[in-house]
């Protein structure tokens, strides 16, 4: 148990430096003093206040908050279908929201403002309405994740076809937009997500024991008392929520709720309460590391941040097969 | 004929009451009926197919929810009827161990002991101390306190079947039902787990595919086939060579042995072999599963 709070609260601590350092990085020169003031109140100068409050702040939290979000809804959607494999983006979401934002982008011009998330969201929830339709008719957990996967083929093929014939700079934007950035955020995107992830972590407390349950199979959860279908369907419409919500405003950001819930099981623990406060901590920290790497790594120009997540992502997983494998 | 029926009916916990159940209007299981004393030690025996398994989960409101099935009839917990309890309700009334659990990720014997305390806890409860106590109380009972921090997937089959009865104790369930609990152990476990389910106190409803082992643990014997409830009473009662064979398809021998614990008391030692002009044909079919 003492290890336990050891752990998260190093974990909490490496969470506050992440945004501290975060606050650091960015084309305009200040220095760490003068960061440090102006995040305390008194700022030297009206540029610094700018640049510190209105574009690193929002910038670092939407990281912290998104980073948060994917990794919990990754995680979730790991033990309710009892999949390792299973991430928010493999069921549609990103693919829903891309056709979205292609259809806004391409119909509407430059009128993007509002058009361009509430595009995307519309997309992601018509994906996983689709995913939702076709596991109430499979009821097979296993298939599951195959089925998200067609639908996000589906839905990718339709997005291309359009893109194909589109306009090129709409296009362009387009495929931008797909590699996911945090250059655009601002204040108000920082606090509906934060909104929307408050309310899923309180539903994931309240049910932690539910979900628990189920990693012991189906049968078991429902001699526990657990309706597993309701469960299943609940946890599948919040995962997308909270990752449609992310991805209407930052993009394609693929591979977080993958791999953190795998680094959270080795270090602090499998099930739920453990696995979600875990995951929020080290997601939100990776997440502005990430972005910290995309601003900063070429002289000047930005990285999307969906390339270094997959990079990263995917090198991990290969990383983790092979050891699992020397393990066996 | 019954030892049930002798007892007093105020000491009855479950009535099960004309029970059917068919998918497609296949008969699974065929107007069944029996009542459950508190206490009592109890094994549904039977050819594969015959119904345990639905039996078993029909008892509890959990049977399959498959299209086309029709549940007929009524089971009574504590005299008023089982769709009247909520599944949390249930749940507490009865824990479910099951053949064989499959634990994903890294889970210890500690996290699926704790599984138990789901139907008292509430939405936002945190485990408190008293929740920890009875946690170590249901392991040092099963014999596991040494192994509470070990993964549930590295223990033996026995191991496993052990820590499922630990959580079922810690659900505090007065009924324990229990699907096929010997069918992946070898001789030493099978009786170290029937020996613990008996003296667990509480009623014990079981599918037991070993007539032995039934006949040796059990007070009541079940006999299923096809969906109806052939035989119902003590072992010596329900373990006859006619009903046996019949059933069965298989000429058996059965024989009273006296029990180590009380001379007085029988118990059947049954014996099945194949007719001798089959013998030489293929035998395989009489393995199952």
């Amino acid at each position: 148990m003492n290890k336990l709070l050891f752990m998260l609260s190093s974990l909490l601590l490496l969470t506050f430096i992440s945004a501290i350092a975060g606050l650091h990085f960015g084309p305009a020169d200040i220095s760490s003093n003068q960061v440090l003031q102006c995040i305390l109140g008194s700022c030297e100068n009206q540029i610094n206040q700018m640049v510190i409050w209105q574009v690193r702040v929002p910038r670092v939290l939407v990281a912290l908050v998104a980073g948060m979000g994917l990794a919990i809804a990754g995680a979730i959607l790991q033990n309710t279908t009892r999949n390792p494999l299973a991430d928010p983006y493999l069921f549609g979401i990103v693919s829903g929201a891309g056709l979205g934002a292609t259809i806004a982008t391409l119909s509407l011009g430059d009128n993007l403002s509002i058009a361009l998330p509430l595009a995307a969201f519309l997309g992601a929830l018509f994906a996983i309405t689709i995913v939702l339709l076709i596991a109430k008719v499979l009821q097979r957990i296993e298939q599951l994740l195959l089925a998200g996967v067609a639908v996000s083929f589906m839905l990718g093929s339709a997005t291309q076809f359009i893109l194909y014939f589109g306009e090129p700079f709409a296009t362009n934007r387009v495929i931008f937009w797909l590699m996911g950035s945090l250059s655009r955020v601002e204040m108000n995107n920082f606090y509906v997500i934060a909104s929307v992830l408050l309310i899923s972590i309180i539903i994931i407390i309240a049910l932690h024991r539910h979900i628990d349950a189920l990693l012991l199979g189906d049968e078991s959860a429902a001699s526990l008392g657990v309706n597993v279908d309701k469960l299943r369907l609940l946890m599948l419409a919040l995962c997308a929520a909270l990752t449609a919500t992310i991805v209407a405003y930052c993009g394609g950001i693929g591979f977080v709720g993958l791999m953190v819930p795998h680094i959270v099981r080795q270090i602090i623990g499998v099930t739920t309460l453990k696995l979600v406060i875990g995951s929020a901590l080290i997601g939100g920290s990776f997440l502005i590391w990430v972005d910290i790497i995309a601003r900063s790594a070429l002289p000047n120009a930005e990285i999307p941040i969906g390339i270094i997540t997959s990079a990263l992502g995917s090198i991990f997983f290969l990383f983790i097969m092979i050891r699992t494998r020397n393990t066996n | 004929m019954r030892a049930g029926k002798h007892q007093n009916t105020m000491s009855r916990q479950l009535q099960v009451d004309q029970l059917s159940w068919s998918i497609n209007h296949n008969s699974i299981l065929k107007n069944i009926s029996f009542d459950v004393s508190k206490g009592e030690v109890i094994g549904i025996i039977g050819p594969n197919g015959a119904g345990k398994t639905s039996l078993l989960r029909c008892i509890t409101n959990q049977q399959q929810n498959i299209r086309g099935a029709v549940l007929k009839g009524s089971v009574y917990l504590n005299n008023k009827k089982i769709k009247q309890y909520s599944s949390k309700q249930l749940a507490q009334h009865f824990a479910l161990v099951a053949q064989k659990a499959e634990a994903i990720f890294s889970l210890t014997v500690t996290d699926i002991v704790k599984m138990g305390l789901l139907p008292h806890k509430g939405l936002f409860a945190l485990n408190d101390d008293h929740d920890k106590a009875q946690i170590k109380r249901a392991l040092v009972k099963v014999g596991l306190a040494h192994a509470e921090k070990k993964m549930f997937n590295q223990l033996s089959g026995g191991e496993q079947q052990r820590v499922l009865i630990a959580r079922a104790l810690v659900q505090q369930a007065q009924i324990l039902l229990l699907d096929e609990p010997t069918n992946h152990l070898d001789v030493y476990y099978q009786h170290q787990i029937l020996n613990l389910v008996k003296q667990l106190k509480v009623t014990v409803i079981m599918t037991v595919h070993d007539l032995n082992l039934a006949s040796q643990y059990c007070q009541r014997l079940l006999l299923l086939n096809q969906g109806q409830l052939i035989a119902d009473g003590t072992p010596v009662e329900v373990l006859t060579e006619s009903q046996l064979s019949s059933v069965f398809k298989l000429p058996c021998q059965v024989e009273q042995r006296a029990t180590t614990q009380d001379p007085t008391l029988h118990q059947p030692r049954v014996f099945f072999s194949l007719p001798p002009e089959q013998n030489s044909t293929n035998s395989v079919g009489a393995q199952d599963e």
